[in-house]
């Protein structure tokens, strides 16, 4: 009886998981099957979408656009951990005016991606944006760059705004760690004798571990799906000539068509799109035995 | 009698307008296109004029969501009466007709006002599936008082626009803005060139397998429009349509390869702004230079509307002279009705309209020609290739190779 309530009690979420996320999932993966623009009947394919892209001529565009996504991936994660846990043992520390510091550093992430992308596309235009600006007032003027025009500068531009605007989460994540490490262990080691920097390194940071590595396979997850910020920087193509395409932006471009394109491939499409399940899947999958591990732990 | 005579005429006349009025009824339009929400509000008024009680009611829809709200609406059976489609050749269009969502208009409407030119971009199987709206014409705009500050002219050949730049760039100012940062305008402006050089004719052979992108005319011209960019800002890769508008309006710039469409945004930034058009000129004299025009879109019959007889009638307005004049008044832009008056307020409108009547190129390689129907298609190529030759990853021979095997694995004239 009481089981069977609990089975009750699921079952409006189980309907609304299969509807909002099971059925389009295998709606989909049935659809990579499939030659389909999207309206009419679809002709089934077998492999054809596959061998298209991860061999045919979709197959250079792919694989450009998975690797951008892997650079993303460590850039983003060394620009959001290193500064995040840098700020939050600052914050720990407890220096004044920690709390409007919490804002500030949370702001960003406050703002949509798309007014992120409008104000560093006016901040970062060659010709009269602010930071070129800047740095020609102080002399440095031979840092002024196309920062979104050149293929070396634009991909790691992005990755900095996205760092920029996902700091504050990842400082108030390790900010909370670090507050929720039990005092009396960095007071002992005050005690007897430990530096400020032996506690942070063999006390603080083993303790953040966990958390590291949760936000880390976090990291890899929103990574593997980003498309907005590309999107509202540089648009569906990710140029300048691809340098900043990742997966999100070619499975819009092949599925949607977008500017430039009379074609569009819902079947393509959806098999960009199980590629990248077929990526990110084993990762979550790791991410949640490791939850499951730490909650049996009592972590 | 005489009485009850007069008596039944002035009922006669007194009611006889009540019959020639319409049922009154709603029509629904779906389009991409938000400046033409005025453009219905007139149409409904000059119906209304006419006696028929229809009501518009146009939906306007972002660019990019359009097409999927279109279909996934049609297939569930509550799409609007009429709905904008994109041109032919294209996938998304061709779809509605091969599934018979919308209904073709031979015999249901007159379609005397539009040239053969306007509706083949929106014929397909002999059949004739919208009633185009606007034309485009892409070309190169230039600021006249800088034009005319250094007594330079309207140039007849490339090489005479070459040395229009060197001059321009001598006198410190800026001879060409290009916002290469959004690919499309590359392609466009790659587009526009071809007319003209290697020019229309080539193109034409082209089309029939005779030509090919590796040809030596046609990389001549990629290596001269690769070497134009050194007239063009500085860091170029790095700007936007919008920055090249407010550019091209504050007249900090020469000369921008653009379409008409956008003078209605330039005026609006500085209504004193002083600019004119020019086709690209050909590489020589004895090959004529032509403008790259384009059908930008069309009004299609949904074929399960309920409402046919109204929406036929708002379609049939759309395809008078009336319209063309109503359209192009509100919109600034180039009506697809022919023999209209451009609005003498806008001047550009006016040459445009004469250059796309007289010297409007009859083949073409970017949008709306049977290069654009297929996967990768020249637009598809060119826009990430045209970046990669202006950052000189690629040569314009790299280029030109990339557009020649790309077409050729689906082109059935390359496939010979």
């Amino acid at each position: 009886m009481r089981k069977k309530a609990y089975l009750l009690m699921l079952l409006p979420a189980l309907l609304l998981y299969s509807l909002f996320v099971a059925y389009p999932f295998f709606s989909s993966l049935g659809l990579s099957f499939y030659d389909w623009p999207g309206i009419g009947p679809k002709k089934f394919i077998g492999f054809g979408n596959y061998r298209n892209i991860l061999t045919g001529f979709m197959a250079p565009e792919f694989f450009r656009a998975a690797w951008h996504n892997v650079i993303f991936f460590i850039w983003s994660l060394v620009l959001s951990v290193v500064p995040g846990l840098f700020f939050a043992f600052l914050l720990a520390a407890g220096i004044k005016g920690t709390k409007f510091l919490k804002v500030i550093y949370f702001f960003p992430n406050t703002l949509a991606i798309v007014i992120v992308g409008f104000l560093w596309g006016l901040l970062l235009n060659p010709q009269w944006g602010l930071v070129n600006q800047l740095f020609k007032a102080v002399g440095l003027g031979f840092l002024a760059k196309p920062w979104l025009g050149d293929t070396k500068l634009a991909l790691p531009t992005i990755i900095v705004v996205t760092a920029w605007r996902g700091l504050g989460f990842y400082i108030l994540v390790y900010l909370a760690a670090i507050i929720g490490i039990d005092r009396e262990m960095t007071e002992a080691a005050r005690i007897d004798g430990a530096t400020e920097m032996q506690i942070a390194g063999r006390i603080i940071l083993p303790h953040l571990m966990p958390i590291i590595a949760t936000t880390s396979m976090l990291k890899f997850i929103w990574t593997f799906n980003i498309f907005d910020i590309v999107y509202a920087m540089e648009g569906t193509q990710g140029g300048p000539a691809g340098s900043t395409d990742v997966l999100g932006t070619l499975f819009y471009r092949i599925a949607f068509g977008g500017l430039g394109s009379s074609q569009v491939g819902m079947g393509l499409g959806a098999t960009v799109v199980t590629l990248i399940f077929l990526i990110v899947f084993p990762v979550s999958v790791f991410y949640v035995f490791i939850i499951e591990k730490r909650v049996e732990r009592g972590e | 009698m005489t009485r009850k005579l007069a008596i039944l005429a002035l009922m006669v006349c007194l009611i006889s307008p009540l019959w020639a009025q319409s049922k009154p009824a709603t029509v629904t339009i779906w389009g991409w296109r938000a400046q033409d929400v005025d453009v219905w509000k007139s149409v409904e008024t000059a119906l209304k004029g006419k006696g028929e009680q229809i009501t518009i009611k146009y939906e306007v829809f972002p660019p990019t969501e359009y097409d999927s709200k279109l279909l996934v609406s049609l297939q569930g059976g509550v799409g609007p009466d009429l709905m904008y489609t994109r041109r032919l050749p294209g996938a998304r269009t061709q779809a509605l007709i091969d599934n018979g969502y919308i209904t073709a208009l031979d015999g249901l409407l007159n379609l005397s006002a539009f040239d053969p030119v306007s509706l083949s971009f929106i014929q397909a199987n002999k059949k004739t599936w919208g009633v185009p709206f606007a034309n485009q014409v892409v070309g190169i705009f230039y600021n006249k008082a800088i034009f005319d500050k250094f007594g330079l002219k309207e140039p007849q050949t490339w090489d005479e626009m070459v040395a229009i730049a060197e001059t321009l760039s001598k006198n410190k100012v800026t001879p060409f803005f290009v916002a290469g940062k959004e690919a499309w305008t590359l392609a466009m402006q790659n587009a526009m060139i071809g007319v003209s050089y290697p020019g229309d004719a080539w193109i034409g052979k082209l089309a029939k397998g005779e030509a090919k992108f590796t040809d030596p005319e046609y990389v001549a011209m990629l290596k001269d429009l690769n070497a134009l960019k050194k007239y063009f800002q500085k860091d170029f890769m790095a700007n936007t349509t919008a920055e090249q508008d407010v550019s091209f309006a504050m007249e900090q710039v020469a000369m921008i390869f653009y379409g008409v469409w956008g003078n209605t945004n330039w005026l609006k930034t500085n209504p004193d702004l002083k600019f004119d058009f020019f086709p690209v000129p050909p590489k020589t004299k004895n090959v004529p230079a032509k403008i790259y025009t384009y059908m930008d879109g069309s009004y299609g019959l949904n074929s399960a509307t309920k409402n046919k007889e109204a929406a036929l009638k708002v379609l049939q307005f759309t395809a008078s002279k009336a319209y063309g004049e109503l359209f192009s008044k509100t919109t600034g832009e180039i009506t697809a009705v022919k023999d209209v008056t451009m609005p003498a307020s806008k001047p550009i409108l006016v040459k445009c309209y004469d250059k796309m009547n007289t010297i409007a190129s009859t083949n073409r390689y970017w949008v709306g020609s049977p290069f654009d129907a297929g996967m990768p298609s020249v637009y598809n190529i060119l826009q990430e290739h045209m970046q990669s030759m202006y950052l000189d990853l690629i040569t314009p021979e790299e280029l030109a190779k990339k557009l020649q095997d790309g077409i050729s694995t689906w082109f059935p004239a390359f496939k010979k």
